[in-house]
């Protein structure tokens, strides 16, 4: 394993990176060393077959999994491990990990919203408990963002009032009301209906263009092509192929990403 | 019988009365001691490694001995093993607290581990510490869950509670079985005292029906234990 | 206070007696046994009824498993040792008695007949309607889709529901010993009134029906994960 030089944060520099991410679940090897940068601003697409590793490579970004090996670094900041001063690594503290947790915004495919806190308590709990803001201050963002995804009507209602595709943009903005630097969205509209996936992705689609630095692994191949700056294609935990979508989409190089897209698209 | 009516139960509505104040009180007082004493006993049991062999062996012991062993056994034993209760009816609450307990602590475990996953990675993701989802997202919504569950065991307090009286605690039944010793009648007294605590216990499952649908429908949650 | 708690928690005693309270434990199996035969025998006609296309039947055996439900043993025990031989007396105007061990049998059977009955309806519901939809087009008769088809997977369903039911009935046998059936909790506190020893006894019965529950649960959980495992329950 080659030890990653540690950086220290830098301006312009990646908003996120890893570095050589392994993960095995006992015998079985999910991730097989992944590396890539993600730098501020920009859209980078995962895709992939199912079980290729993509929603585990998503989690070990903000160690909801912890990588059995490899870095992830936020801002330069390695994730989930502390250097000791002799060089030595252990695993960082709880609140630490928590802290940087909070930089990252995280969607889910089952939404995750908490069915016993209205639309606006889900998106101010964090606000108040994690970031510490009074609850006047939490509400008025919170209705922001709500806002922003169109809801603020919803804001009183609780998750079991709401249909998917409401629930899934209320999850946006619970994460997004955290101002994270970097938001992570793990097939956000595949437990959709084909007509709710429209109102998620053109709220993704609209943070795009505002600028979010975004991970996506996404089976929505148009989508895909048209919001991302970057895409990876995932096969059996390799990045079997890397590059623009016009790279990736239009004249892949790798045969099985020829295959997996041919069928994703037919 | 009419004429018994009126002679055996409306004389002794007073003694009947404070028999079901008594009642009340015992059974208000285990309950909430109960839900405290499960909670420890189920927060023990998953999160406190060293010990949780000691929870495990108080909830299966509460569970496996019957309600009368445990009265019988706290009102004569425990005064000579530790000193207390002094009266008969802590001892009778104590018994009914820790038959309930053991049955909560299962209620509340089975609730946090059938908590969907997402529920605290959702909660991870925004940079809660452990602590933190346990006391906002796991624990609130255990409760909800279970709200059911939980008046459900109120119900079997109530009816575990007839049981007192056998350690001279001066509840409804033994007010009841004070008046049938005296007078020979048991037609009109005890079956008076069989519909006070069959309307009681139906009220209370009936509240537990009606809190099922109602966040049922509210959060839609439903009781998954 | 070492010394008499050392002898207090002498359990010899108990053993010195364990002729006597394994004699006691037969009442209780003995009970057991019999309101057990009774509430399955009950809850499988009130259970069947529940799900009757009769209204009045549904509505009939609703009630009587609301009111069982919602009755304490205690009481239903209490109420039919002395009530229910004075009124069945008035009926027929002649001279009837229950012994405390039919009393106790018959308490104990109604009240577990209701929970049963719920476990029996909750079984057959959980049969899908397809199911019996597939019976009907092939021409089977209600009786023989029943028997056949929604029966033999409605016990597999409920198997281990009704089997904690019946561990609760065991359990609610201790207290038969309040109208004088000799059972275990009867003879120990007949021991007790003549040794005046509560400790070793009292702890030395709630060890043995605990001893006794948690083996019966144990085995219920083995065989359920074994039927689990079959694709039974």
């Amino acid at each position: 394993m080659i030890a990653p030089t540690l950086s220290p944060a830098s301006t312009g520099g990646p908003i996120l990176r890893c570095s050589n991410v392994r993960k095995s679940f006992g015998a079985n090897e999910v991730l097989r060393g992944i590396s890539f940068e993600i730098p501020a601003g920009s859209v980078l697409t995962i895709i992939g077959a199912s079980g290729s590793g993509k929603s585990t490579l998503l989690r070990c970004l903000n160690h909801l999994e912890q990588p059995t090996s490899g870095e992830v670094y936020l801002d330069g900041e390695p994730m989930g491990v502390r250097i000791k001063p002799n060089g030595t690594r252990v695993p960082d503290k709880a609140a630490n990990i928590a802290r940087k947790r909070a930089q990252i915004g995280m969607v889910f495919q089952q939404f995750n919203l908490w069915p016993h806190m209205t639309a606006l308590q889900n998106v101010t709990e964090a606000l108040i408990q994690v970031k510490g803001l009074d609850r006047a201050k939490a509400a008025d963002l919170g209705r922001n963002t709500l806002a922003k995804v169109n809801l603020l009507e919803k804001a009183d209602d609780y998750p079991a009032r709401l249909s998917g595709g409401q629930q899934q943009r209320v999850a946006i903005a619970r994460a997004l009301a955290m101002a994270p630097k970097v938001m992570l969205f793990d097939e956000a509209t595949s437990s959709l209906d084909p007509e709710l996936t429209g109102e998620v992705l053109e709220v993704m689609r609209q943070l795009a263009q505002e600028g979010m630095t975004m991970v996506v692994v996404t089976h929505e191949m148009g989508f895909a092509r048209e919001v991302s700056d970057r895409v990876i294609f995932l096969h059996e935990g390799q990045i079997d192929q890397d590059g623009t979508p016009e790279e990736v989409f239009v004249k892949p190089t790798s045969e099985r990403c020829r295959r997996f897209l041919s069928s994703a698209l037919s | 019988m009419i004429d018994n009516f009126n002679r055996f139960v409306i004389p002794n509505l007073d003694l009947l009365a404070h028999g079901l104040w008594v009642t009340v009180r015992i059974c208000a007082v285990a309950f909430a001691m109960a839900v405290a004493m499960g909670a420890a006993a189920c927060v023990i049991r998953l999160y406190v490694p060293g010990v949780r062999y000691l929870a495990i062996g108080y909830i299966e012991f509460s569970r496996a001995t019957p309600i009368i062993v445990q009265l019988l056994w706290v009102n004569y034993v425990w005064p000579e093993l530790f000193g207390f209760p002094q009266s008969v009816e802590w001892a009778g609450i104590i018994a009914l607290a820790i038959q309930s307990s053991g049955y909560l602590a299962e209620t509340f475990r089975s609730g946090i581990e059938g908590l969907p996953r997402g529920q605290i990675e959702a909660s991870m993701a925004v940079g809660m510490s452990r602590s933190r989802t346990f006391r906002r997202i796991v624990a609130p919504q255990v409760l909800l869950v279970m709200a059911p569950s939980i008046v459900n065991q109120l119900a079997v307090v109530v009816k575990a509670s007839t049981l007192v009286s056998v350690i001279a605690i001066p509840d409804l039944m033994y007010d009841a079985l004070k008046i049938v010793n005296q007078w020979f009648e048991p037609i009109e007294v005890l079956t008076s005292v069989a519909v006070i605590y069959i309307l009681t216990i139906f009220s209370l499952s009936a509240i537990a029906k009606r809190i099922a649908d109602y966040f049922r429908e509210k959060y839609g949650l439903a009781a998954y234990a | 206070m070492s010394e008499t708690l050392r002898q207090s928690l002498d359990l010899s005693l108990f053993w010195e007696y364990r002729y006597t309270v394994l004699a006691g434990l037969a009442q209780n199996i003995y009970v057991f046994l019999a309101s057990a035969a009774l509430a399955l025998t009950l809850a499988l006609f009130v259970g069947l009824s529940r799900v009757s296309r009769h209204r009045a039947l549904r509505i009939l055996s609703t009630g009587y498993a609301e009111l069982f439900r919602n009755t304490p043993e205690f009481v239903l025990l209490i109420w039919v040792y002395y009530v229910l031989p004075i009124l069945i007396s008035k009926l027929l105007a002649a001279k009837f008695s229950l012994s405390p061990f039919l009393a106790a049998v018959l308490a104990l059977g109604v009240a577990y007949s209701g929970f049963l009955s719920e476990t029996v309806r909750a079984g057959i519901q959980s049969i899908p309607r397809g199911h019996v939809e597939a019976g009907l087009s092939l021409g089977m008769s209600r009786f023989t889709i029943l028997r056949r088809i929604v029966i033999p997977q409605a016990i597999r369903r409920m198997l281990p529901e009704a089997l904690s039911q019946f561990v609760s009935l065991f359990k609610a046998t201790s207290i038969v010993s309040l109208v004088a059936v000799p059972d275990i909790m009867y003879q120990v506190s007949m021991i007790n009134v003549d040794q005046m020893r509560p400790l070793p006894l009292y702890t030395g019965a709630a060890l043995l029906f605990c001893l006794v529950i948690i083996a019966a649960t144990q085995s219920i959980n083995i065989l359920s994960d074994r039927w689990r495992k079959r694709g039974w329950a």
